[in-house]
């Protein structure tokens, strides 16, 4: 339903049609993307690391070439064992270079949603279920245009979890998949890098970004969809009733709760229906004479100052409208809402 | 290293976001505006990942605090960047140490400054010298290499430069890509070591060096955190152990080729024995305790004394004796050629060490050279054509520049064919120049002239000179003194003091003025037996020289005239020993018997290295062939056997790879197994089950078939969290046992399945 906003290959898209070349670019990102479907846990096998030598290990092959003529030269027996010791030590470095990688799971936490133009917060686990560590598993996130960004650096206990940290900083409002992460390592030598491309199945929405500065919820004019009370405004006190499920904390009346809490045994809330009788619409034409994103943006901004201020909204884009509530439910669900209204 | 790097950049903004970054950090600034920022934090466990993100600011000189102060907190100070760092620099001086001596002295204070500079800049963490300055070092090594050594090519400025280069890299120490090249100057470091030394100390100490190479490698790639010292050195270890069959494999199977380009014989001091000799020279050899040469005596062992021969002198003019002239040497070939041995042979074998000479001192009355194996410019299978021999004197077209090993056979005595036929040799050999001893002459005559003619041949003569020798006061020692003015008359009238060249020269002097063709032999005599491995070594100070005169009817017959003053010294083969120092001393001491068994240990130790590691030769990878099997083997047959163990290398990798893809634990391979079993019979039980969730679920669908599987499996499953390990057998009984129920159950199931349709199908 909502355009793939912030999809990867949406850039690519735009390069317009090309010849032989591009659609052999299309045809092995569609291998590539076959060979590796986004899962919920990858777990990384032969079938997904692969291994190549690093910069550093050529200029290192090159060494052991001079090495040997050296060796042979001088007719260095020592010098044919310094030789070959070092290329037997590289190359038992491939394998524990594949193994730093190999037998690693990989999932991701479902990560919260944030409005565009904020970091996304990834919470990549790695589970190791072998005996031995993994050292130095660098992690970072392949772009659309792959323009490799720096790794984050971790090792894994035996037997234990290690949770890396990335963030994204969001561009657009919609549905996001989550990048391609890049998992890898150089361990122990450099010589050899071993990567696996790791495509989490996640997906996250991203929220319009809330507009900063944006107007008091009182729209000019005093249209029917404005506010009827200015956000910020010192809150009355209504009354008070029981603490019931899903009253926000900041909704609980502390002092009078200390006050009865022993004779009630619960909390008391404060009573927002007697506060908030006076229902507030954000409507989409109250934001006329803006361009498309930043409305929504407004509607997002006066949405979270609306739940700030403790008041009941409805929302009214056109093509939806959602029934005037309040709490953060409903706060999610209005941004959803604009996340994803693609247009009327 | 990143630190430094940044430091130096004047960057110290993006060190939070930057923190575990692998790459080069100059460029970290512009990356810094990547979209993606992120960082590491703790696992589960709460094992910080993240390095603390506080730099411990600018602290003072510890130079300035008292020593002390510099404890083990003062060394967690330093960083983790700064340790690894001052770890490789420990690596590179202890590599380098062992040139100090070999470099010019520039050389060796440059790069210890240099070391010591970038130690105290870790310490510290002070900024790196900029490039300019060390851009101006470079060059300035280079033009005092150029100027030391004329030239930048060859191995001693070719190490110098090295050196001065891998000193001057540490100042520029500040990515990993810098390290590297810090590393592989290293291993070429490791190499010019060879240059001058494959003792097995060097190899020990070369060997140390790696590993602290490949570990400070390890750390350079351990990025989190602070990891001890100990863990790099055990990954390191660890890969260097499991390739050391690699190693050996390809050391013993890659084909050895020849020097490739000029090679540089960079003249060592050569020791040993020369093709001439003046009074004065053996003495020095005689203090020389190296290993000249081993032997091994395959059937049984050597006689009594044993005499290595080496250079002829039959030419004397007064002061030198020299090698006789060609044309007196073709006569000698003539005499060789007749020469026979008496009885049965002695084989035995020879390991030399490089002399530089082309002398191979092999025993006395070797008249056959089967083998020689590591011979110059590669190996030789059969005798090489460049050996001769002149007066039983062995020799080579070609100094002896690196090991080798002889086979040859030696004869008790030699005989010279019948007398008639050989003619008695003159010239050279009766020579002697006009006026030089006198009196020693004079001395000879007499004694000829007592002897009567009837007892004139030459043994009687001979026999006589020694008597004279054994029964007046001479001397053997090694330090006569020096002679003025003529030298063996001196010796032999009056001083009496003297070694093995006074006696040999003045007995062929005495000789020849009455008339008896003599010459001086020279080589080596007297070996030590080793015990441990049965060799018999000859060192250097047991150069020795003695003579021979020619004896018509049997040839030339050889007569020790030092045997005669100190018979100890031919019988025993003890040479004259300096006394031992302090150490030595103290030890011979509290047990006598300890350094000598110490030594012996030792020596056995050495030979075992250079026999199998120094020698090891093209002709040796061909005898291992051989004894393989193969049958005229050669290079194609090598390159065969490095090509085919190294694919069943891969092969093994590749296999190994594939064996541990699938999950090989028998305890799961045990419960897959059953599973499989189960589901193939048309059961349900889906693979992320647990054991004990699978039990529940087959009893609740399958009932009572179902229960001794269940029950197998809760036995598995009690086996398998069970405090203690249970006896492999019974595991094995457990796994034995969940096996059968499940295939009880698949055969169950199939009945089930079966008995439906087979009475629908009757119905």
């Amino acid at each position: 339903m909502a355009r793939p906003l912030a999809a990867p290959r949406d850039a690519a898209s735009h390069e317009g049609a090309g010849g032989p070349a591009r659609r052999l670019r299309q045809a092995w990102r569609a291998y590539w993307e076959r060979r590796h479907p986004r899962r919920e846990r990858t777990p990384l096998t032969h079938a997904n690391v692969y291994i190549l030598p690093t910069r550093a290990g050529w200029v290192f092959g090159l060494t052991l070439v001079v090495l040997l003529l050296a060796s042979i030269n001088y007719q260095l027996n020592l010098g044919h064992l310094l030789t070959f010791l070092l290329l037997g030590s590289a190359g038992v470095s491939m394998h524990m270079t594949h193994r730093n990688l190999r037998g690693l799971a990989l999932h991701l936490r479902p990560p919260r949603s944030v409005h565009a133009g904020q970091a996304l917060a990834l919470e990549a686990v790695l589970d190791n279920p072998d005996a031995r560590a993994r050292h130095g598993v660098g992690l970072r996130l392949r772009d659309a245009t792959h323009r490799l960004a720096e790794e984050t650096w971790c090792d894994v206990e035996p037997g234990g979890q290690t949770v890396v940290h990335l963030s994204l900083l969001t561009q657009r409002r919609g549905r996001l998949h989550v990048p391609t992460i890049e998992v890898s390592t150089r361990f122990p030598f450099g010589l050899f890098r071993a990567w696996a491309v790791w495509r989490p199945a996640g997906e996250v929405l991203v929220y319009p970004a809330l507009e900063q500065p944006a107007p008091p919820l009182q729209s000019p004019g005093g249209e029917p969809g404005g506010a009827a009370r200015p956000a910020g405004v010192a809150e009355d006190f209504d009354g008070v009733r029981d603490y019931r499920r899903g009253d926000p904390l900041r909704q609980i009346a502390w002092k009078k709760t200390s006050r009865t809490f022993e004779a009630l045994g619960t909390l008391v809330s404060r009573d927002r229906e007697t506060r908030s009788r006076r229902e507030l619409w954000l409507d989409w034409a109250a934001t006329a004479g803006l361009p498309t994103e930043a409305r929504l943006s407004r509607l997002a901004a006066w949405a979270v100052a609306a739940e700030r201020a403790g008041l009941t909204w409805g929302l009214r884009l056109p093509g939806t409208q959602l029934a005037p509530d309040g709490g953060d439910t409903h706060l999610a669900r209005t941004l959803e809402a604009l996340a994803l209204w693609s247009g009327a | 290293m990143n630190r430094d790097g940044r430091r130096a950049g004047g960057r110290a903004a993006d060190r939070q976001t930057d923190r575990h970054t692998d790459r080069n950090t100059d460029h970290a600034a512009d990356r810094n505006t990547d979209r993606a920022t992120r960082r590491a934090t703790d696992g589960p466990a709460g094992r910080p990942v993240a390095r603390p993100p506080a730099d411990p600011p600018h602290r003072p000189l510890p130079s300035r605090t008292p020593m002390r102060a510099i404890s083990a907190a003062a060394w967690r100070d330093v960083g983790r960047d700064g340790r690894d760092t001052l770890f490789l620099l420990g690596v590179l001086a202890f590599i380098l140490a062992p040139h100090v001596s070999r470099l010019p002295l520039w050389c060796t204070g440059c790069a210890a400054l240099a070391l010591v500079w970038r130690a105290v800049l870790a310490w510290r963490q002070g900024p790196l010298p900029g490039r300019v300055l060390l851009a101006l070092l470079l060059a300035a090594a280079v033009g005092l290499t150029l100027l030391t050594h004329g030239t930048l090519l060859g191995q001693g400025p070719g190490v110098t430069l090295i050196v001065a280069l891998t000193a001057l890299k540490t100042l520029e120490l500040r990515a990993r890509r810098d390290a590297f090249v810090i590393f592989f100057l290293g291993f070429f470091l490791v190499l010019t070591q060879f240059l001058y030394s494959q003792s097995l100390p060097t190899a020990v100490g070369m060997a140390l060096a790696v590993w602290g190479l490949l570990t400070a490698l390890v750390l350079a790639h351990l990025p989190v955190g602070r990891p001890p010292l100990r863990l790099a050195a055990g990954i390191a270890g660890r890969a260097a152990l499991i390739a050391l069959p690699i190693m050996v494999v390809l050391f013993v199977l890659f084909p050895r080729i020849g020097p490739l380009w000029g090679r540089p014989d960079d003249a060592l001091a050569t020791t040993g024995l020369s093709s001439r000799m003046r009074l004065g020279e053996v003495a020095e050899l005689a203090l020389d305790d190296s290993i000249a040469m081993r032997l091994r005596f395959p059937d049984g062992p050597p006689p009594q004394a044993l005499y290595f021969r080496g250079p002829v002198l039959s030419r004397y003019d007064g002061r030198q004796w020299q090698v006789a002239s060609p044309w007196q040497q073709a006569l000698q070939a003539q005499q060789d050629a007749n020469a026979r041995g008496l009885g049965p042979g002695l084989r035995y074998e020879v390991t030399l060490e490089p002399t530089r000479l082309n002398t191979l001192p092999l025993l006395e009355a070797t008249l056959e050279v089967q083998r020689i194996d590591g011979g110059p410019g590669g190996a030789h299978v059969a005798v090489p054509s460049g050996l001769t021999t002149r007066s039983l004197w062995w020799q080579l077209d070609q100094p002896v520049s690196e090991r080798l090993r002889i086979l040859a056979r030696a004869w008790p005595a030699v005989r010279y064919g019948p007398t008639a036929e050989t003619a008695a040799p003159g010239g050279e050999l009766l020579e002697l120049p006009e006026r030089a001893h006198p009196g020693l002459r004079a001395w000879a005559l007499d004694l000829k002239r007592q002897l009567g003619l009837t007892r004139r041949d030459a043994d009687a003569l001979a026999a006589a000179v020694l008597r004279h020798i054994r029964t007046q006061p001479f001397v053997y020692t090694l330090s006569p003194g020096t002679y003025e003015g003529d030298t063996l008359d001196e010796f032999w009238l009056q001083r009496r003091l003297g070694f093995c060249e006074h006696y040999a020269a003045a007995f062929v002097v005495a000789m020849r003025a009455m008339g008896v063709p003599a010459r001086i032999v020279t080589g080596y005599q007297g070996a030590e037996r080793n015990p441990v491995d049965d060799t018999w070594v000859v060192r250097n100070r047991d150069a020795h020289a003695w003579a021979e005169y020619w004896q018509p009817g049997t040839g030339w017959q050889r007569a020790d005239p030092t045997a005669a003053v100190a018979p100890e010294r031919v019988e025993r083969g003890r040479s004259l020993r300096p006394a031992p120092g302090l150490v030595a001393g103290v030890l011979d001491a509290v047990n006598p018997g300890w350094v000598g068994s110490l030594r012996s240990y030792w020596e056995a130790v050495n030979n075992g290295w250079n026999q199998w590691v120094l020698n090891y030769s093209r002709s040796s990878q061909f005898n291992l062939l051989e004894r393989l099997g193969v049958q005229s083997p050669d290079w194609v047959h090598l390159g065969y056997a490095v090509a085919g163990l190294l694919a069943a290398t891969s092969l093994a990798g590749l296999g190994w790879a594939w064996w541990s893809r699938t999950p090989h634990d028998p305890w799961l391979l045990a419960l897959e197994r059953a599973r499989l079993r189960v589901v193939r019979a048309g059961g349900h039980w889906p693979a992320h089950w647990p054991a004990l969730t699978a039990a529940q679920a087959l009893v609740q669908r399958h009932g009572a078939a179902a229960r001794p599987l269940a029950e197998a499996l809760q036995a598995l499953d009690a086996q398998r969290y069970a405090a203690a390990v249970p006896a492999p057998s019974a595991r094995r009984a457990a796994r034995r046992r969940l096996a059968r129920a499940a295939a009880a159950l698949a055969a169950d199931l199939r009945r089930q399945r079966t008995t439906p349709r087979t009475r629908a199908r009757a119905a």
